[in-house]
């Protein structure tokens, strides 16, 4: 849960989207994320994290993919 | 069938500030919005930076892969639009919008970040493809017809002026956006232009007087940033509207040197300064004030007044003339676009901007410099403005008063 609201967070910060209003299993669309910002936002999900997310994964579109993503990709790092 | 061109909404994010009124009255009264830039391990330079609140444009949101070039344009058309008294515009209005470099900001980003870290922000090149702006512009107005950009250096908003009043006069459309954005004030584009040997130096006390165009002790040109976008229309569709008409686009007239990429030539610019005049019917006793080119180059000033020597003859002492570079700065692509729009307000005004920082004019600059803050004009009825690029294109345009 926590690379969650650390999403939900970047999100905010990123984006001056309400993090209230963000929820787990909606589209990104739904909040006005279209390709162009969305492109954006995993450059910086990349950054923040330290994670390379690789090209056939980019096409999440929840929160909840996209934490779940980054929670798989950061696993091999810490082992 | 030519028809006439009317200027009827100006758009500014300029150095003055972004009401035409406002920005008018303090370029009126000589006050320079030049400033000191400082970076670390750099030489000290002069510059006029736009002041600029993006919140009441875009969102966060809406700011993904938008630079800083692309948002100028986009305040000053929808300024424009409010401007010239329309809500929305016809969906076959034209963009025709002049840059320079494009998008500086992201390009300034996209090397440091490959530098320090080999990885590049994923919309470094929509951000700075040198039509993103007029593109944003098209986006934001919903605007279908031609949206088109020029990159001709310093005269790039000049010629795209001429190009959208000529395809009004020919019926191509109806209305159009048309003027020019930069915004460059980046280290690495400000070393490159030190580098070059262009800037002025400015004095360590007061570096608002660093731009001295025709000044014998003149020593460069000050960059500036900003954008100006001028609503045009249909004459005969603006009157039968009721909209205020500044004045009327009466011409433009362009050349090219094809001498030299970097050295001006004064017979391409007098060819240039002609043609505008053939184009719009006025002979040079009828122009009473030209906003000229003037960045304080050494080698600049003077082959622009030898020009207009060539041009006006007898009638040069009768042109009042001033470089409002002295307090805006070059906004190199964007320059175009403030001068017509302050050379319209000059006309709509009556009254000429002076040329400011010339205590002792340089005696091979034999020009009628406005050597007065706050000159009125009351019997101004035309006025040119001139642009005159790297590249050797010059381009001329000609406003006169509608009444």
């Amino acid at each position: 849960m926590k690379t969650l609201e650390e999403l939900k967070q970047m999100i905010h910060e990123k984006f001056e989207i309400d993090t209230a209003t963000l929820k787990p299993d909606a589209p990104l669309a739904d909040y006005g994320l279209d390709s162009l910002s969305l492109a954006e936002l995993l450059f910086t999900v990349e950054e923040h994290f330290d994670v390379d997310i690789p090209d056939n994964r980019q096409d999440v579109n929840t929160l909840a993919s996209l934490a779940e993503l980054i929670d798989g990709l950061r696993v091999p790092q810490h082992a | 069938m030519r028809r006439r061109v009317a200027v009827t909404g100006i758009g500014l994010v300029s150095p003055h500030g972004e009401t035409p009124d406002g920005v008018f009255d303090a370029l009126l009264i000589g006050l320079s919005a030049i400033t000191r830039w400082d970076e670390a391990d750099a030489a000290p330079a002069a510059v006029a930076r736009a002041p600029f609140d993006v919140t009441r444009w875009f969102t966060r949101l809406q700011l993904a892969g938008v630079d800083r070039v692309s948002q100028f344009a986009v305040a000053a058309a929808e300024m424009a639009r409010a401007d010239a008294g329309l809500n929305t515009l016809d969906e076959g209005t034209g963009v025709y919008l002049g840059t320079g470099m494009g998008g500086a900001a992201a390009i300034e980003e996209a090397f440091r970040s490959h530098q320090i870290s080999g990885r590049v922000p994923p919309l470094t090149v929509p951000a700075f493809m040198a039509n993103a702006a007029a593109a944003h512009i098209a986006m934001r107005a919903k605007l279908h017809g031609p949206v088109f950009t020029y990159s001709i250096a310093c005269a790039s908003s000049a010629v795209a002026l001429a190009e959208a009043a000529k395809a009004i006069a020919c019926g191509e459309v109806d209305c159009a956006l048309a003027g020019g954005s930069e915004a460059l004030l980046q280290p690495s584009a400000l070393r490159a232009w030190q580098a070059m040997q262009t800037l002025a130096t400015p004095a360590l006390d007061d570096p608002s007087q660093a731009c001295r165009p025709f000044s014998a002790d003149r020593t460069g040109l000050v960059l500036g940033e900003g954008a100006a976008v001028l609503l045009l229309e249909a004459y005969d569709a603006a009157l039968a509207r009721g909209a205020r008409i500044y004045a009327e686009f009466a011409g433009s007239g362009i050349s090219c040197d094809a001498t030299h990429l970097t050295k001006p030539d004064a017979s391409g610019q007098a060819r240039a300064l002609a043609a505008a005049l053939r184009n719009s019917g006025l002979a040079p006793g009828d122009i009473g004030y030209c906003n000229a080119h003037g960045t304080a180059t050494r080698i600049g000033d003077p082959v622009e007044c030898e020009a207009l020597g060539r041009v006006w003859g007898d009638a040069l002492a009768g042109l009042a003339v001033s470089s409002t570079k002295s307090m805006h700065g070059h906004l190199l692509g964007a320059a175009g676009a403030l001068e017509a729009a302050i050379s319209v307000m000059a006309l709509h005004r009556r009254a000429l901007p002076p040329n400011m920082h010339c205590e002792q004019p340089d005696p091979l600059c034999k020009v009628a410099l406005v050597r007065e803050a706050g000159m009125a004009a009351p019997h101004l009825r035309a006025a040119i403005s001139n642009s005159f690029a790297f590249g050797g294109t010059n381009a001329v345009l000609v406003f006169r008063r509608s009444d």
